[in-house]
């Protein structure tokens, strides 16, 4: 009976809610949003530290020359259109009337200005520089429009620089960190100013009027860091903020039940994957041994049936269904569908322990072997779950599995250092398509070329390594996918490595609210629009 | 012991009028009904540890045994192949009953192994310095100092930061941690008896001075020792469960009464309470009665205290 009333009481307010709003009537007056983000942003400076919570901050405040929309396509941003005009020139137009927060207008002196600071900015705990990298000379044509030579072949220069916030020459050389953080060099020409930055607790965000695409619902901003999960989840509740990001999987299933929330979900670029270390094919593994503990005179990882067999013994559907509670995607790709370059007939390959213990026998490992999982338990949503939840899969086609999880800093630091024989990562593909985790992942290493930076397991595959850099050679977008295609196929056939599934990114949102969600895992507050 | 010893004082009564000290003991101990129970109690999570090979459901820790499609589910809910969950299971479908079982297991015998590790190298280190006096006690006990002045679960922290996870590791960090309080009790118990008679007589015999300490002063000095001896094993417990709680302590796929807890932490929110509460019941019932055994004790053990 309470609860009848209640729920009478709440409607005659949401009445009255409703009334008032329209009496008032004019959209957005004294609109307020409150979110709360999980992880801090190290700096207000776009172009200090390349952190998904720094950059998904900085799209409030400063505009790109490309834009990703929320399926990770590029749209025009600053830069309403971009043509290679040979194969190393690319010529593009810019906006015109953008103002920059201060009243100055934005023009291809910016441009130049921005690409020269990238590389100066100091102590960088990781730079930008890779995307501006590989433009050699800017050259600014006339106000709105601007070329820029490329040192090689970029294909990809739009997606690369998409990721660089775009600051006013009027900024004067060489603006410190510092000066972004007391807010005298923040200005950008994004949707949103910054009226107050409390470091790891909350920034204050003001509309920018004069923004010159869709103005955002809300004209001020709270936008609070809230990194304990559970914490975040509570506030939500408890009405303390309206809007968070990352969702806790662990809260799902009631919070998908619960009417005082909404969620968004989107299938994310983050794909989790198993690696096997291939450094020491010849024998040496650090945590290999055979299945009485003795030392193997071979790496069973280097034969692709036992890699195979591997891949067959987990039970995807299981792992996406129990430990991520829904908030993942099965894969045998690096992708989701509906992703350039997603290979429409490469499945995730089918849950089959008998057909992986009989692959193993073929293989010489008739009494299996003994093997440790080794991934983080800090750094992924649920890693040292799903490394458990593999660790069991394993032992059931006979393998001896132990798993350990440890710190991200220390994990990634021997990771780097070739001292595990399977670990557990996820890598999240910021141009969207394959080239980017084919080129860092799956290609030989190779520092001075700039390949293989993340193939942490030393994979090394010639042919594919080709196929790969042909690949990058193309700038016709759609014969580039055909070779990206294949070479994700070939990489999947030879088991460079067992992809797992893809993550969603969730947010959570009071009732009356909805946001876009993206595909990439910013959150940004101009997404964000009263439900309908 | 007290439901063997309970009759004894009374046959001691009728038969002899005289109590052995012993009897004398139990008798004073169980004069608190709450004691008697807490020892039933921590005899009965001894034997639960000391037996939860044979005596539980599932080996927890054998990954072949658990299946996530399993995971979470309520206390009394039964398995695919037809095993009951009294206490319902983990994320990992690991059975919560067997978890808690050989979780104690853990938090036993780190308790107990690096208490009586810390209790023999402190109270040898305590006696040393009370015997020898000068510089030497005066440099142990500055070190004592130094160990105090800091919290124990800093020390484990840093410790366990440089050597790494693992059971062992866990034990090493708790006797590091532990030592100093068992060096400052022997010390000044050690002060005390060595003005008493006995030693002086022992003295005049040109006993070796092992044999002074070791023989004479020791059997005196234990009364304290022993009751700071349970609190530091109840301290350790809690302490283990901390590290582990906070992912430092035994490895995720052989977890203690602490990380049981930390795993179910995340699901208090959704309701799944039972992964957090029932080790943690477990984990407070032990350290509870631990206490209260060694409260009682040192009631009986101090003269002081004594109407």
């Amino acid at each position: 009976m309470g609860k009848t009333r209640k729920s009478a009481h709440l409607a005659w307010l949401a009445a009255g809610g409703l009334a008032l709003a329209g009496a008032v009537a004019g959209p957005a007056v004294g609109q307020t949003l409150t979110l709360a983000v999980a992880a801090s942003p190290t700096s207000l400076d776009p172009h200090y530290h390349n952190l998904a919570p720094n950059n998904s901050l900085a799209d409030h405040i400063f505009g790109a020359l490309v834009e990703m929309d929320a399926n990770t396509r590029p749209e025009p941003g600053l830069a309403l259109s971009w043509k290679p005009i040979s194969d190393l020139v690319w010529e593009l137009k810019l906006r015109p009337g953008v103002k920059f927060h201060d009243g100055s207008a934005f023009t291809a002196e910016d441009i130049a200005y921005t690409l020269a600071r990238v590389p100066t900015v100091k102590n960088s705990p990781g730079s930008f520089l890779l995307y501006t990298r590989g433009v050699t000379k800017v050259e600014v044509v006339d106000p709105l429009t601007v070329r820029l030579t490329t040192g090689a072949v970029t294909p990809l220069l739009p997606i690369d620089l998409s990721q660089v916030a775009i600051l006013p020459h009027g900024l004067g050389p060489e603006p410190t960190s510092e000066s972004f953080n007391a807010l005298k060099s923040t200005i950008g020409t994004g949707p949103y100013r910054v009226t107050a930055y409390n470091s790891g607790d909350r920034v204050e965000l003001a509309r920018n009027d004069a923004y010159w695409g869709e103005k955002p619902h809300w004209e001020k901003v709270h936008y609070r860091m809230i990194p304990n999960d559970s914490a975040r989840t509570s506030a939500l509740l408890a009405g303390d903020v309206d809007f968070i990001e990352a969702v806790p999987t662990s809260d799902l299933s009631t919070l998908r039940k619960d009417k005082r929330v909404a969620l968004a979900e989107a299938v994310s670029l983050r794909f989790a994957y198993l690696f096997f270390d291939r450094t020491r094919d010849g024998g040496g593994m650090p945590f290999v041994s055979g299945p009485d503990g003795e030392a193997l005179a071979k790496n069973p990882l280097a034969d692709v049936r036992v890699r195979r067999a591997l891949s067959m013994a987990i039970n995807r559907a299981a792992i996406v269904d129990r430990v991520m509670e829904g908030a993942a995607v099965a894969t045998g790709q690096f992708l989701a569908k509906g992703s350039t370059s997603y290979v429409d007939d490469l499945a995730p390959p089918a849950y089959d322990p008998e057909a992986a213990r009989k692959l193993l026998a073929e293989a010489g490992y008739p009494r299996g072997f003994r093997i440790t999982l080794q991934g983080p338990n800090d750094r992924y949503v649920n890693d040292e779950k799903v490394i458990q939840a593999v660790g069991q899969m394993w032992t059931r086609i006979g393998l001896q599995t132990k798993v350990d999880a440890i710190t991200w800093p220390s994990f990634i630091g021997r990771a780097s250092k070739q001292e595990f024989s399977a670990f557990f990562v996820a890598w999240g593909v910021s141009s969207g398509e394959a080239s980017n985790p084919l080129r860092a992942l799956i290609h030989t290493f190779d520092a001075s070329r700039g390949f293989g930076s993340a193939n942490r397991a030393r994979y090394s595959n010639p042919a594919l390594d080709a196929v790969i850099e042909r690949g990058m050679a193309i700038t016709d977008d759609a014969a580039r996918e055909v070779v990206l295609k294949q070479a994700t196929r070939m990489a999947m056939e030879d088991v460079a490595m067992i992809t797992l599934y893809q993550q969603k990114n969730i947010w959570g949102m009071k009732p009356d609210l909805r946001y876009v969600a993206r595909a990439d895992e910013a959150t940004h507050a101009f997404a964000v629009y009263p439900a309908k | 012991m007290s439901a063997a010893a309970s009759p004894e004082p009374q046959d001691a009564v009728v038969a002899v009028k005289q109590e052995t000290p012993f009897a004398r003991f139990v008798s004073e101990y169980c004069e608190s009904p709450v004691a008697v129970v807490s020892f039933i109690a921590v005899v009965l999570i001894v034997g639960v540890a000391l037996l939860a090979p044979w005596i539980s459901p599932q080996n927890p820790y054998d990954l072949a045994q658990l299946d996530i499609m399993d995971g979470r589910l309520a206390p009394g809910a039964t398995s695919m192949d037809g095993m009951v969950f009294w206490l319902g299971t983990d994320d990992q479908g690991r059975d919560m009953l067997s978890g808690i079982m050989y979780g104690l297991r853990i938090s036993l015998g780190v308790g107990v192994g690096s208490a009586a590790i810390a209790c023999v190298i402190g109270t040898a280190l305590g006696l040393i310095a009370a015997f020898a006096g000068g510089k030497v006690d005066t440099s142990l006990m500055r070190l004592v100092d130094l160990q105090l002045s800091f919290p124990a679960i800093l020390v484990a922290l840093m410790i366990l930061a440089i050597l790494g996870k693992g059971v062992m590791n866990v034990m090493l960090a708790l006797v590091i941690v532990e030592w100093a309080r068992f060096a400052r009790t022997a010390r000044s118990a050690a002060l005390v008896e060595a003005r008493r008679e006995y030693m002086e007589a022992a003295q005049c015999l040109a006993l070796p001075k092992w044999r002074l300490v070791f023989r004479h002063m020791l059997p005196n000095c234990m009364p304290p020792i022993i009751v700071i001896g349970t609190i530091l094993v109840a301290r350790a417990i809690t302490l283990e469960a901390t590290l582990s709680f906070l992912g430092l302590g035994v490895p995720i796929t052989e977890p203690s009464l602490g990380l049981l807890i930390a795993n179910g932490y995340q699901y208090m929110l959704s309701g799944k309470y039972w992964i957090s509460f029932y080790p943690g019941i477990a984990l407070l019932v032990t350290i509870m009665a631990i206490n209260l055994v060694g409260d009682q004790l040192r009631d009986v053990l101090n003269p002081r205290l004594k109407r």
